[in-house]
Parts: C-alpha cells; sequence; structure tokens
C-alpha cells in the first residue's frame, strides 16, 4: 500500500501547514482572533481549549468551509486562495466530525469506499456499466478499503448498516472513511467524545498506528487531557478565539495561562 | 521421495506425507482482506520447512522450548510444526493470558523463543522479558504499531521464512540438513506441551509424545470416518487440547483442510461460510445459538413463526428417530423431508451446519432438551469426555449410541476403571508422559501401575457401556446411611427444567438430601403471566403456592430418575424449599462466572438448613442484600419448606448397589 503522504516533496518535520494571522468572524462574534501555528510533518498536533474556545471553527477553517476575514493558510507551502472542501480534500485534507457522520443506512464498507470517491478515475459511463476500466478500479480500490478495515479491526462489521452500530465503532468507521482518502493531513474533531475507557484506548491505539504506519501527519481536538497529554507531539491550546500557549505537553500543562482558562482564575 | 519414513511416527513427518500424497489439496484457509486464501499441503510443507529453517538460524536446536502465543492463525500453526521439524518443543499459551499467568508458564517452560501474534503479545512479552532469562528472540505474525519497536530480538514470521528461503537457495546442503532432522525426529520423543488452563491452582504442562498422540489421533478419525474430504473451522484457543486435538492432530492424521477464522469477532459468519464437516463446541456455544434463533423468530411475521412452530415440533416427534434410523410411519418422513426444504435446511445454513457430518459437545452437562433439539434438526450432535492428560478422548458417543445424559462407551482402545472410591481412572492411547518438571504432581495424577487419575467420579451405566460422569471426585459426599451424594449431579438434574434458575444441593453427612431452588424469573414470569397468577416481585412469586406445586413436580419427577439409577437412589431430595431472593455475585453467593459457592451459601443461610432437617414447616430468614448502587439493605422472610415423595430405589439398581 502507498503510504498517505508519500511523494510530495516534503520532509520530515518540514512545516505541513502553516496558519498565520488568522482571524474568523460571524457578523458581531469573533470566533478566532489573530491566531498563528503551524503543523510539521509527520507529528500528532492537538488543538485544546474550553468550550467556545473556536477549536472547531479553526478545524473548519483548516479544511476550507469557513473563510478567514483576515490571515492566512499555506498548505504545502501553497499560500490558500478562497476555496470549497472538496478541493481541500483533493489536496489531502481529510477529516472525522465532532456528530458522527456517516451514511447510517449504507454498510461499513460502503461508507469507507465513500472515502475514495475523490480517487475514482473511469468515467460515469462506465460505473453504470460497472465493467471494465470501472470494475478493475473498484477491485483495486476495494482492496484498499479491505486494508483499512484490517487495520481497524473491524471484519466483523464488514456489511453492517453503520446505524445499527454502538457509537465507538461508527467512529472507528468514520475514521476508516477518512484514511480510505490516504490523507497527508487528518483533522480529528473530538475522536474520543461519548467513548468509555475501553473505547478511548482502542481509539489512541490507533490514531498512533495511522501516525506510525502511514505517516499520516494529524490534528486534533479533544478533551479527555489524559489522551492529549499522552498522543501529541505539540499541543495548541486556544481561549475565546486566541492562542494562549503553544508547546510540548509538558511545557503546556506547566503554564499558568492554560492553568487559569481550565481551572479558572480566583477573583 | 526415497527419504520418506515407512511410518509416520511425528507430525512434520504426517506433514510431508501429505503433501507427497495429496499435495495438491487445501490444507488450510484463512480469510484476508476479505477473500478466503487457500494453502495446499505442498505449499504448507515448503513455508514450514522454509520456517524451520530460518527458526534455527534464530538458534532454535533439538529439545529447546518455543512458546506460541496468539489466536487462531496459520502462521502459528506452522510454527508449531516448524518447531517440531527441528525436534525443538512447541508450548502453545492462551492469548487472553495476564501478563503475570504468562510469565509464570513461559518461566516454568525455559523457553527459548516465542512466536506470537500481535503487537498487545508482543507487549505482554516484553514486559515479562527480565523474569525469562532464556529467552532469545520474538517472532510475530502481524506487524501493527511494531514498526518503531528494536528489530534486533524481534522479527517478524515472514521475515524468518524469507531468511529460511534464502539460506536454501544459497546453500543446497541447508535443505539436506533439514530434511535429516526432520527424519531424525522419533515417535518418543516429546511433540508439545498443553499447560492446562489452571482452574485448580497453578497451570501444569502436559507432556504428550508424537507417537502416542498420532495414535489417538489415528484412532479417533477412524471411529468418526474423517478423511481428506472434511473441512473444519479452528476456533477454540490454540493452546487447549481440544484445538490442538481435534483440529491440528486429527487434520495432520486425516489430511483435512482446517480454516482459521478472520478474526475471533467473525466465527458465527465464518463457520456460515467454510460450513465445516466435523465441530465441536461447549454446551454454552449451542445454548447461545439456540436462544438467538429463537429471539430472532419472536421478531418474524406470524406465518413465519407458526410455519417455525409447526416443523419444530414435527423434528421434535420424528427427527432424532430418523437419525437413529428407527422406524417412522411415511406420513412423519413426508413431513419431516417438507420440514427439511421449509425449514431445517434454512435454519442449519444461517447457523453454518448445513454440510456438519460430526458434531461433538463436552466439558459440562448439557440438557436434554437443548440435546434434542438439535439432533432432530438431522445434526449429528455427540458427547465425549475427555482430559488434556489422556489427549483428549476417553469416552466417545458413536454414531447410534448417542445419548444426553451419558458421556458414551470407552474410545477405542481406551481402559477405565472405577476405583473404590468411585473414581475413574484411565489408559489411553494418548496418555501424557507426565507435567513437565513437576515430578510431584505427575506422582499424584499417575498410579504406579500406568493408570490415570482424572479425579471426576463417575459409574458404568448397567445394562449399556455408558460412562456416567457425575461431579469432582473431591466434591462427592456421602449421606449419613453410607448412599452416596453427588451435589452436581442433583443440582443439573434440577437445573434442566427451565423454571429452575440455580439449585443449591445439601446432605453429605446427613440423613437425606435436600436443597434451595431459585425460579427462573423469565420462565416462571411467563408462566404466571399465562395463568393469571399475579405478583409483585421476585419474592412474591416464589412464595406462591402454585409456584412450589410447579418446583414441587420438578423434583419428584428427579426423584424418579435418581431411584431408577443405580447408586443414585439415596440422592432424592426430600425436602425442599424456594429461596427468597435470587442468589447473586454481588452478595458473594456466585462466582464472577456464575458458580455457585456452596460454602459460604451454607453459612449465610444456616437457619434455612436448621429449618430443613429439623422437620419445621416455614423458617424467618433475614439476609443482608448489596443493591445495585452499592448500598446494602436487609431482607427478611418467611420460607416455606414442602416435602417430597422419595420413590423406591429400582431393584437392579438396588441390587448393583449393593454389589458396589
Amino acid at each position: 500500500m502507498r503510504a498517505p503522504g508519500d511523494g510530495h516533496g516534503t520532509t520530515a518535520g518540514e512545516v505541513l501547514l502553516a496558519v498565520e494571522g488568522v482571524s474568523l468572524s460571524f457578523g458581531g462574534v469573533k470566533a478566532i482572533t489573530d491566531v498563528s501555528f503551524d503543523i510539521r510533518k509527520g507529528e500528532i498536533r492537538a488543538i485544546i481549549g474550553p468550550n467556545g474556545a473556536g477549536k472547531t471553527s479553526m478545524l473548519n477553517v483548516i479544511n476550507g468551509f469557513y473563510h478567514p476575514q483576515q490571515g492566512r493558510i499555506a498548505f504545502k507551502g501553497e499560500t490558500r486562495k478562497r476555496m470549497r472542501p472538496y478541493v481541500a480534500a483533493s489536496q489531502g485534507i481529510a477529516r472525522t466530525f465532532q456528530n458522527v457522520a456517516l451514511f447510517k443506512g449504507m454498510s461499513t464498507i460502503d461508507n469507507i469506499m465513500a472515502g475514495r470517491t475523490l480517487k475514482m478515475k473511469t468515467g460515469f459511463f462506465w460505473q453504470c456499466l460497472r465493467h471494465g476500466p470501472a470494475l478493475n478500479e473498484e477491485i483495486e480500490h476495494r482492496k484498499f478499503v479491505e486494508e483499512i478495515i484490517d487495520f481497524l479491526e473491524i471484519q466483523a462489521i464488514r456489511k453492517m448498516p453503520v446505524g445499527k452500530l454502538p457509537y465507538g465503532l461508527q467512529k472507528r468507521v468514520e475514521l476508516g472513511r477518512a484514511l480510505a482518502m490516504q490523507p497527508d493531513l487528518l483533522l480529528l474533531d473530538e475522536p474520543m467524545a461519548g467513548m468509555n475507557l475501553e473505547e478511548k484506548e482502542d481509539m489512541s491505539r490507533f490514531i498512533i498506528d495511522v501516525n506510525n504506519q502511514y505517516g499520516t501527519t494529524i490534528a486534533l481536538i479533544e478533551h479527555d487531557m489524559g489522551v492529549v497529554m499522552d498522543l501529541s507531539d505539540r499541543v495548541v491550546v486556544l481561549e475565546y478565539g486566541r492562542k494562549i500557549a503553544d508547546g510540548t505537553p509538558a511545557e503546556v500543562s506547566a503554564d499558568q495561562k492554560v492553568i487559569d482558562a481550565y481551572l479558572g482564575v480566583p477573583h | 521421495m526415497s527419504g520418506m519414513p515407512s511410518r509416520e511416527d511425528t507430525f512434520p513427518k504426517l506433514m510431508a506425507r501429505n503433501a507427497a500424497i495429496r499435495g495438491g489439496r487445501a490444507a488450510m484457509r484463512r480469510k484476508d482482506l476479505g477473500i478466503w486464501q487457500t494453502w495446499t499441503w505442498s505449499e504448507v510443507d515448503e513455508i514450514v520447512r522454509a520456517y524451520a529453517q530460518g527458526l534455527r538460524e534464530l538458534g532454535l536446536e533439538r529439545g529447546d522450548t518455543i512458546a506460541i502465543v496468539g489466536s487462531n492463525r496459520p502462521k502459528l500453526y506452522w510454527s508449531i510444526l516448524a518447531a517440531q521439524c527441528l525436534g525443538a518443543i512447541p508450548v502453545p499459551v492462551y492469548a487472553d493470558s495476564v501478563a503475570e499467568e504468562m510469565a509464570y508458564v513461559l518461566e516454568h517452560a525455559q523457553v527459548k523463543l516465542a512466536a506470537v501474534e500481535d503487537q498487545e503479545q508482543v507487549d505482554k512479552v516484553l514486559s515479562i522479558s527480565d523474569r525469562l532469562t532464556g529467552l532469545t528472540h520474538v517472532v510475530y505474525d502481524w506487524s501493527r504499531g511494531l514498526r518503531d519497536y528494536d528489530h534486533t530480538r524481534l522479527h517478524a514470521i515472514d521475515d524468518v521464512i524469507e531468511a529460511g528461503r534464502a539460506a536454501f537457495a544459497k546453500d543446497p546442503s541447508a535443505r539436506a540438513a533439514l530434511d535429516a532432522s526432520i527424519a531424525e525426529g522419533k515417535g518418543e520423543d516429546i511433540s508439545i506441551i498443553l499447560y492446562t488452563s489452571g482452574t485448580t491452582g497453578r497451570s501444569k504442562g502436559v507432556m504428550l509424545s508424537a507417537e502416542r498422540s498420532i495414535a489417538a489421533a489415528t484412532d479417533t478419525v477412524t471411529f468418526d470416518k474423517l478423511d481428506e474430504n472434511d473441512e473444519v473451522l479452528a476456533y477454540l484457543p490454540l493452546a487447549w487440547v481440544g484445538d490442538h486435538y481435534l483440529n491440528f492432530a486429527q487434520g495432520l492424521v486425516a489430511g483435512f483442510c482446517m480454516s482459521c477464522p478472520e478474526s475471533p469477532e467473525t466465527v458465527q459468519q465464518d463457520l456460515c461460510e467454510i460450513g465445516p464437516t466435523f465441530y465441536f463446541a461447549p454446551p454454552r456455544v449451542y445454548e447461545n445459538l439456540l436462544t438467538r434463533v429463537m429471539i430472532r423468530m419472536e421478531d418474524a411475521s406470524a406465518p413465519k413463526r407458526k410455519m417455525f412452530a409447526y416443523f419444530i415440533d414435527v423434528a421434535k416427534r420424528w427427527g432424532e428417530k430418523i437419525l437413529n434410523g428407527e422406524s417412522v410411519p411415511f406420513s412423519g418422513r413426508m413431513l419431516y423431508a417438507l420440514g427439511e426444504v421449509l425449514i431445517y435446511g434454512p435454519l442449519k445454513n444461517v447457523l453454518g451446519f448445513s454440510r456438519m457430518r460430526v458434531g461433538y459437545t463436552a466439558g459440562e452437562a448439557i440438557g436434554p432438551e437443548l440435546f434434542s433439539f438439535y439432533r432432530s434438526l438431522g445434526l449429528n450432535l455427540k458427547q465425549l469426555y475427555g482430559q488434556t492428560e489422556a489427549f483428549l478422548y476417553v469416552t466417545a458417543q458413536p454414531d447410534g449410541q448417542i445419548r444426553a445424559d451419558t458421556v458414551g462407551p470407552l474410545a477405542p482402545n481406551v481402559e477405565v476403571r472405577i476405583t473404590d472410591t468411585g473414581e475413574v481412572v484411565f489408559r489411553s492411547p494418548g496418555m501424557f508422559l507426565g507435567y513437565f518438571r513437576d515430578p510431584e504432581r505427575t506422582a499424584e495424577t499417575m498410579t504406579p501401575d500406568g493408570w490415570v487419575k482424572t479425579g471426576d467420579a463417575g459409574f458404568f451405566e448397567p445394562g449399556s457401556n455408558h460412562l456416567k460422569i457425575i461431579d469432582r471426585a473431591k466434591d462427592v459426599g456421602r449421606l449419613a446411611t453410607g448412599a452416596l451424594f453427588p451435589p452436581k449431579y442433583v443440582e443439573n438434574k434440577m437445573k434442566f427444567y427451565p423454571n429452575v434458575k440455580e439449585v443449591v444441593a445439601f446432605g453429605d453427612k446427613r440423613d437425606f438430601v435436600t436443597c434451595f431452588v431459585n425460579i427462573d424469573m423469565t420462565a416462571v414470569g411467563n408462566w404466571a403471566e399465562r395463568n393469571n397468577v399475579s405478583y409483585a416481585s421476585y419474592q412474591e412469586l416464589a412464595a406462591h403456592p402454585q409456584v412450589y406445586d410447579m418446583i414441587a413436580a420438578h423434583v419428584e419427577e428427579v426423584n424418579r430418575s435418581l431411584a431408577a439409577e443405580p447408586m443414585m437412589g439415596g440422592a432424592q431430595i426430600k425436602r425442599f424449599l424456594i429461596l427468597h431472593k435470587e442468589l447473586d455475585a454481588d452478595d458473594g453467593e456466585l462466582t464472577r462466572t456464575q458458580k455457585v459457592r456452596r460454602g459460604f451459601i451454607a453459612e449465610r443461610y444456616q437457619p434455612l438448613i436448621d429449618a430443613l432437617y429439623s422437620g419445621a414447616a416455614e423458617a424467618d430468614i433475614s439476609t443482608e442484600v448489596t443493591f445495585e448502587d452499592g448500598r446494602k439493605g436487609v431482607i427478611s422472610a418467611r420460607v416455606k419448606i414442602r416435602d417430597c415423595k422419595i420413590w423406591p430405589a429400582s431393584r437392579e439398581a438396588a441390587a448393583t448397589e449393593k454389589a458396589a
């Protein structure tokens, strides 16, 4: 399997995505104010902060869903113009959602296959016939999908409609769909929200393995501090839309501003 | 193949034989990326030889031990064979054992290498590696997550096999040396060490020799007429004697194909796709399957439900008789044939039993109704009794002599004796050599004249040669009159009634047998609904006179069947009561695996036991209970006691009792 992220001329440690002075507001509400940080190739980068700090907005800006009023975003060294999410997707950014956003009536296989859509090359006509090049291509994509199924250990639910699956497994399928895109940058929005301890441990293991095996760069939002400190290489902390800290988990957790933001300041 | 030995007395020689005479036939399958992959006997032979060469280069030598840890995966079975090619001894370990248990086994077996499944097992082995001074290398099957590990002592099995292939290509004499090593293997050498699961203290390493293993497997392969056309699914723990015997040993002897499930969670689907012809499962599995079928039928549409009920009824009437070859009226046969098309066939297909020719169950008592249900569908389900020390079979039911209440006549070439204390001792072709590095416990288990003690009490049913196992020998008590009292045997007989959930029998050193009963809330609740019996709680339902009548009827039936059996006449239940609360693990009355803690219950309910033996008609009890949120409370109740009819022991039963 070609490791996602190979062959793009970037080397380890190099900046994959740079966010510079980004501000985003909805009418009078300022969601993000002048935030700058970078994501280096091959790292696990966490974005944390109290509720309403602008974490999900930040993720939406990165994958092109929102357009910042100010600032600049450069992905793989190219400054991004105003663009649509599917452009971000075709450039190699995949994401999962805070609330599971799968096709509930479709099977696990079909959901993950959906992640391959952008990689399909045969035309609509051939796809309709499901013969010749279209069939060959489908077999190739199916093989890739099966490798993901194997990787995430979800063989037993291959043909089950995902709506019937427990929440923890749905999250795993969603991760599978994002992986099917072979992304260079994987955005995970609270991958462990609402999970029990065992499911969290499993998911942590998968995140580490994805990063380790495929070299995929990961940016994640997470509330469970234990998980964040264990998983991530570097952490950026937002509060009320501003960046208040940036560094390794150890540095960040020792930072007085972060402690204040999470525990409140005594008055 | 001039180098072929004339008689195959080791497993690698059997593998070579299979490659020579049925090289193109399937030996093993595993589903990979959603598609079943097949390896033929010649492919297996080639891979195992290369693997063995690779292991030799890692330093594995004759007499060394190698741990095998993981679920049923072809590469782990090949690890067993490859080690045996070198004359090394494989030691399978239960994949779900925690690091501490694993440390004990690996330390005790003095393993030099470990072949493990995945990162989880690698982590476990590495975490205890400071205690395993002899351990030099670890090889693994699945590389996920292991990329960044230090690979000086860690190797992928694929790489080991490749190294072996490279060595063969570079140096032709290496292949000859390996052939010589296989030929050098002798039947009396230890072929494998299987550690017991350790339910009774520290686990013991059961040493089995190759020739004995093969002799035993040859006997049962003939017994069940297995051949190369058969097919099994290896889904039971790799380290368990059952899997090693039924799938690995029998497979090599008969040359049939063994399939490995895609993952432990997909067994049911894999079963359905493979359709094994030979199948083993403990009673619990059959029970779960039946429950699942019944629940799904409840949700089916009314016509389907009616059809199902009708034909299951037909099967109950005629199915077993047809299977046993008894005479059945033509109309019965016609109806059954129709049922086969409409219900039984599709049902068996869903369960993966379409092609099943021989099915076994063992391990604990199976309810007669459950047993009959599967047999009435036309499945040749049988019982066997065995032990790791026997290399499985002691008794087995031959076709046509199937019973739910016995474990069958002796397996071929097995001898059994019942000692004065009622314990079953045996001598069998597959008998073990001793416990590894534990002469003390070997001496405890083996009599000086070479019989093996099972620790189970049992007897041969008079008039037939069927063995009945009644209980663990140490649990069997005696009444004050001297009559035998096997508590579990009595309890199981009661528990086969769906209305009865749990039973605790008393009687050791007493004048007669009494018992506590827990009713099954679902079954009895259902009955109450149908019969307009109103109740508010378990306690109220349990104390209802009609419920007492119902249980009393069950007790009398049990007594009648006990009276008809030799030596069991004295164990009839004279008085019983229905407990005012359900026995619960939270209150310490059951173990976490739902086994009754007899001693604890006897202490806790002392007043009730006293009343059972004092002749009182009722007794007061108050017990502390733990609620689900952890709070404690007290339940008090006045419990009624019933007397039951005792049947005179049958004449021939009484006669054997006297003789015994």
